[in-house]
This record gives C-alpha cells, sequence and structure tokens, in this order.
C-alpha cells in the first residue's frame, strides 16, 4: 500500500465525515481512493468536490464548526493557496486533520519533495507530524483525530508525509481493524461551542486577544504529553507505536547524532547501521513532531551528545542561520550551559533523492566536527559537493 | 419613555438586537429585520465581514462571521455537515457584500451554484467596498463616483443575478429594502426551495452614494422606479417582473446621489439609453424562458 492509499484508509478508518478536497499533484491518489471508498460503499462520508483549496479549508472550517469530523488533504501551492484560511482552525480551537504531502514551491524545484510547503506554515497553530512510510501514515491519521480532538488540545493536526518518494512508493501496511479503531477513537464531540439553532454556543472570537493566543499556545503545550499519550495508548492496542515526537534510532554510546524528518530517515536507518558496525560513533534521531516542537527533548539530547547535526530539507532565504528545523534546534539548545556542536546540512532541496553517499557524508562531516571541536560552516549544502559515487 | 417602550417591545420580538454599529441611514440593519423577520429561529447564519455583516453583528441567531473571501463556501461545509446529521429542518443563510461577491469570492460563489448547495445566499449590495472607505467593486455602477474612481467608474455594474442564473440554480429573486412585502415575499419562497437559491438586495448607502441620510428609502426607492434596480426573479428558468413601474428619467435617481455629480450630459444620456435597453429586454422576456 502506498502512502496515499494508507491516508485514505487512515480517514476511512477514522470515520471522517466531511472531506472537502481539490486535487494537486502528489496528493491526488488520496482524494481519488477516498472518492472510490465512498462510491463502492466502503466509506460513508460526505466528499464535496470543491473549486480550489481555500474553499477547501473553507468547507472544513464550516463543516468543523457545524460539528463535523473533517478530514482533507494539500500540497506545494495548494497548501500556499489556501494559508488564509489555515489560520482559523487553531483560533477557531477546530480538530481538522489534513494530510500535507510535502512537495517543493515553485519555482525552484520541481513536483517532488521537500519541506517548506508545510514548514512555511509553522506559525499558524497547526500540530505538525512528520511520517517515514506508508504504515506511519495510516497509524497517524487515525492518531491526529484522536489528539485534534482531545478537549486539552482542540487543534487541528498536519500528517506530513513526502510525495512520491512516501505517497507513491508501495510499503507493506497493516490496515486496523474498524471495531478496534472505532473502540480507541469515539465519535466528535466538541464541547467548545455548537452553531445549531438553539442549542448556540458561540465559536470563540474573544474580546481579550493576548489570552486567546495565549490559550493555543498553552494547548499546544499540552498537546506535548498528549501526542504521546496517544501514541502509547495506540500501540497497546495495535502493537506499533513511534515514541512520540523523537525516536533515537541506533545511539547507544554515540557521540553525535544526524536529525532527520520524513522519508529520508528510512535511508539513514541503512547508513548509520552500516556506519555503527564500522566502529563509527553516530546515532539517528527521527524528529516526528515539528509542532508542537521538541524543545525538552532536544535538550536531553543536548545533555547526551557531544554532536547534533540537522539535516534539513528545506532552506529559509536570508536567514543566514540555515535550515529550519536547525534554527529551532539552536534556540532550543541555546538554554543550555554546556552546549553541543550544531551542524547543519540542507540537501534534497526542490526534491532531489538524498542518497545513501550524502548522508555518510553528513555523517563523516558530524564526526570529523566532533574530532576537531569545530563546526567548518554555518550550513553545509551538501548537494554542491560532488560526492563522487552514489553508495 | 411610550416610543422607548415601544423600541424594547420591538426588540424582544425580534432576531436582531437594538442598537446597530452601522453609518446612519444605512440600509443593512433594515435588510436584516425584513430577512430574519421570515427566516426565522431555526436558521444559521454564515457570512463575510463586511458591512453586509456589522448590521447583524449582535444577531440572537447562530452566526459564523469571516472574512469576504470566503463567500459562500464555510456555507457548503455547514451544509454538508447538516446533511451528515439529518438536519432538514435548518435555514442555513450565507450572505456576502458586492465586493465578496462580485470579486473577490465570485468564483467561490458560482462553485456553490454549480454544485447547488441547499442555501439561500444572499448579495446585500451597496454598490462598493464602503466599509474600508468607499472603494469601487465589480458591482459599482457605471460613471458613480468612489475613492479609487475619482473620475467615475469607466465599467458597467456586473449582472451578477443573471448570471447566477446562467448556472441553472432553481431560484434566483432581485429585492429593495424599499419594497418590504416584495422582498419578504421572495425570501419566503426561496425558504421553501431545496438547492442553491439567490436574493440580491441593493441597500442604500448614503456614506458612499453621497445623499442626506434621512432620505435612504426615497432614493432607493428610485432606483426601482427608473429601472436602475429592476425587481424580478427566475424560478426554473423562467423570468417574472415582480414591479414594474412606468418609465421614469434616470436622472431623477441619478441627481438624488452626489456620487454622480459630475457626470456630464453625454454620460446621463449614455445610461439613460442603457437603461431604456435593460427595460425593453425584460419587458419582452417577462414571464418567458430565458435560461436553457
Amino acid at each position: 500500500m502506498d502512502g496515499n492509499e494508507a491516508a485514505a484508509w487512515g480517514a476511512k478508518l477514522s470515520r471522517a465525515e466531511v472531506i472537502p478536497a481539490y486535487p494537486i499533484t502528489p496528493q491526488t491518489e488520496l482524494i481519488s481512493q477516498i472518492a472510490a471508498l465512498i462510491s463502492e460503499g466502503i466509506m460513508d462520508a460526505e466528499y464535496i468536490k470543491v473549486e480550489g483549496e481555500h474553499t477547501a479549508m473553507a468547507a472544513a472550517i464550516g463543516a468543523s464548526v457545524a460539528g463535523a469530523r473533517v478530514f482533507t488533504a494539500s500540497a506545494s501551492q495548494g497548501i500556499a493557496f489556501m494559508e488564509e484560511a489555515l489560520w482559523m482552525p487553531p483560533g477557531r480551537r477546530l480538530p481538522i486533520v489534513m494530510c500535507m504531502v510535502n512537495r517543493a514551491m515553485a519555482p525552484i524545484g520541481g513536483l517532488r519533495p521537500d519541506h517548506n510547503d508545510a514548514l512555511m506554515q509553522r506559525d499558524t497553530g497547526w500540530i505538525q507530524l512528520y511520517c517515514e512510510n506508508s504504515q506511519e501514515v495510516i497509524d497517524t491519521v487515525i492518531q491526529s483525530f484522536k489528539i485534534g480532538e482531545d478537549k486539552r488540545v482542540c487543534l487541528p493536526v498536519a500528517p506530513c508525509y513526502d510525495g512520491y518518494f512516501v505517497s507513491a512508493t508501495a510499503t507493506p501496511t497493516t490496515i486496523p481493524d474498524q471495531s478496534e479503531v472505532d473502540d480507541f477513537l469515539p465519535p466528535y464531540v466538541h464541547e467548545m461551542y455548537n452553531i445549531m439553532p438553539g442549542e448556540h454556543k458561540p465559536t470563540g472570537g474573544s474580546s481579550d486577544i493576548a489570552k486567546a493566543r495565549y490559550e493555543v499556545e498553552k494547548a499546544h503545550e499540552r498537546a506535548r504529553g498528549i501526542i504521546e499519550e496517544v501514541d502509547k495508548e495506540f500501540g497497546k492496542r495495535f502493537g506499533r507505536c513511534y515514541d512520540g515526537l523523537i525516536e533515537e534510532y541506533n545511539c547507544d554510546g554515540a557521540e553525535a547524532v544526524l536529525v532527520t524528518m520524513g522519508s529520508m530517515t528510512g535511508t539513514a536507518r541503512d547508513v548509520i547501521d552500516e556506519m555503527r558496525g564500522k566502529g563509527k560513533s553516530i546515532g539517528l534521531v527521527k524528529l516526528k513532531g515539528f509542532r508542537p516542537f521538541p524543545t525538552e527533548e532536544f535538550r536531553k539530547l543536548g545533555k547526551k551528545y557531544n554532536a547534533i547535526a540537522v539535516v534539513d530539507r528545506n532552506n529559509s532565504y536570508g536567514s543566514a542561520g540555515g535550515g529550519i528545523v536547525s534554527m529551532e534546534v539552536a534556540r532550543a539548545l541555546y538554554a543550555l550551559d554546556d552546549r553541543p556542536l550544531l551542524v547543519n546540512f540542507q540537501v534534497g532541496l526542490g526534491g532531489s533523492d538524498v542518497t545513501m553517499r550524502q548522508i555518510e557524508y553528513m555523517a563523516e562531516e558530524t564526526l570529523e566536527a566532533v574530532e576537531t571541536g569545530k563546526v567548518k560552516s554555518v550550513v553545509d549544502w551538501v548537494e554542491l559537493h560532488d560526492l563522487g559515487e552514489v553508495m | 419613555m411610550e416610543l422607548n417602550k415601544l423600541f424594547d417591545e420591538y426588540y424582544e420580538k425580534s432576531y436582531i438586537q437594538g442598537g446597530t454599529t452601522c453609518c446612519p441611514g444605512c440600509g443593512g440593519p433594515l435588510f436584516w429585520r425584513l430577512a430574519l423577520e421570515v427566516l426565522g429561529a431555526n436558521t444559521i447564519l454564515y457570512g463575510d465581514g463586511p458591512c453586509a455583516y456589522c448590521a447583524i453583528r449582535n444577531i440572537k441567531l447562530p452566526t459564523f462571521g469571516i472574512h469576504f473571501s470566503f463567500a459562500a463556501d464555510g456555507a457548503t461545509g455547514i451544509a454538508a455537515a447538516l446533511r451528515v446529521k439529518g438536519r432538514k429542518d435548518i435555514t442555513l443563510v450565507s450572505s456576502a457584500g458586492d465586493g465578496a461577491t462580485g470579486d473577490i469570492s465570485f468564483g467561490k460563489v458560482s462553485a456553490a451554484a454549480e454544485r447547488n448547495e441547499n442555501m439561500i445566499q444572499i448579495c446585500v449590495d451597496n454598490e462598493a467596498y464602503m466599509n474600508t472607505g468607499v472603494q469601487k467593486s465589480g458591482l459599482t455602477p457605471f460613471g458613480a463616483w468612489t475613492t479609487t474612481t475619482p473620475l467615475g467608474k469607466e465599467a458597467p455594474k456586473k449582472e451578477i443575478p443573471m448570471i447566477l442564473a446562467q448556472h441553472k440554480i432553481p431560484y434566483v429573486a432581485t429585492a429593495s429594502v424599499a419594497y418590504p412585502k416584495d422582498f419578504q415575499k421572495k425570501i419566503i419562497k426561496a425558504k421553501g426551495i431545496e438547492g442553491f437559491k439567490y436574493f440580491h438586495s441593493v441597500i442604500p448607502c448614503p456614506t458612499g452614494w453621497r445623499f442626506d441620510p434621512a432620505k435612504s428609502i426615497e432614493v432607493i426607492r428610485l432606483g426601482v422606479q427608473t429601472w436602475a434596480w429592476p425587481l424580478y426573479e427566475i424560478e426554473g428558468g423562467i423570468l417574472k417582473l415582480t414591479m414594474k413601474p412606468k418609465r421614469r428619467p434616470i436622472e431623477d435617481y441619478l441627481k438624488a446621489q452626489n456620487r454622480f455629480r459630475h457626470l456630464t450630459d453625454d454620460q446621463v444620456k449614455h445610461i439613460q439609453a442603457m437603461t431604456d435597453q435593460k427595460r425593453e429586454r425584460l419587458l419582452q422576456q417577462d414571464g418567458k424562458r430565458i435560461i436553457f
């Protein structure tokens, strides 16, 4: 099963009731799959074939305000087109779930993935969870409804996964049992508001603006724990879990770690295994939760390892500080008295393949930084080097 | 004292609360009083932010207000949720101003009409972006002054009711707050029809049209009497004029508003000729099928 099919099944098993969607590569197979599931009578939902992404999110907002469980999906230019609407669900506390099937933004990029499309929505208030493969996609979609609808959270959630590498690549995927998902995820009831005549409770709109914003911030802070809690409960029921916001992989006794996000994590697992086999002291950290950001977790990593190398599949022009994830990590580590070295790589931009050789190079550079105690440059644009043969 | 009591009693019964943030003479509060009287309590109101919605900030019914780039789209989601919940008893009203309907959300309204969403889509038309301080919209009439058309608007007003009628929706109506009975009859009819109903009313705006607020109803009535804003409905593709006033010079309407005071005689003649053509065409088509 590929990632798009997995996401469609995730929405089906979660009993999403309203799905407003507009097609964009590489998300199209997801929404076509949902249309097929509905037409075959496998899925029971109102599918609204809207005329653009801005309307897709607006209709999602309307349906959610009226008390329906809502799912949608988009990518790249589509996410940018709906950006105005993306600010509404967090502010209105609507637990919409939208898959962001990552694809590079035009013009310097193609149809393939990098993470700028989702990362540029960093400040809107959406929870963002990055998935590595189809299994994680289906599981994360189901978990996302549970997280977003939790009374302590009430926020929209975006399961993100790389276009093509995850969306179109079939990998073995277990489809959870419907009755087990029903037990895990009860029907959606929102107690904060109601727009039905006679039962009307207004949908927010506080006169105290700073306080309302602070409430959203507090919800994100609470979400950190709830993401872990939901993941653990999922693990108990279904036998699979993802260690909450970050996963440490093959890190025992390592001096340094590479931090990856999305599909390249799978490639990095193989490279790290091989290097550990050769006695190299490097581990891997998979960053799943970008919002809320696992600040405390990174501080713990900072105390354990001598160097943290962030692999950014994105860039922020003019930042002079490297990729977006690396800037977030730097802010988290700043509070430490004894800070590790922070190394930053940018790779896979515009959807270029992230190769095993590139990951090996990044690991070697990181270990060299540990040895010399110095980081060569603020950010290393990996693809500008000729690394010779692909490993 | 007696007058205060009267107001209190009225607003006790009305779905709109006393007091308004609108300008003196604005047609908005009147529009919503007339509409809500016949829509009734079992109504959800969705609408865009600016002028059209100012009048109903303090409404007693469930509302969901949003920016004017969101006309009809959020209501589409509400309609879907109502279907999921099997709530056929609720009337869904989606409101937008002329800027939303004719410009920034034109595609949204068109798409909702194409999908035949079950809602009454309302256009509260004061013929410019009044909330931001009188800027030209697609529904500003030819020749009208606004702050972005200081020499008068170059292009004619978009014919939104006719454009939407071409979407083959079940019901289209134009109305005026100067004719409350006709106005309310059309809302009642729209409420009883399944699918996408489009209801468009021009409302007076003394601030933007530049006239004495006390003359609001007088001015808007002249609009209907001179055929600047003809009243009709299109049901099942058949046009029916609901008001057929005798020809009256358009000048009477134009002269009543300072937004047209710079017009030359030639321009007035041009507007008269266009209005006459429109009047003749509508009279010819009255009672006939115009949508195929």
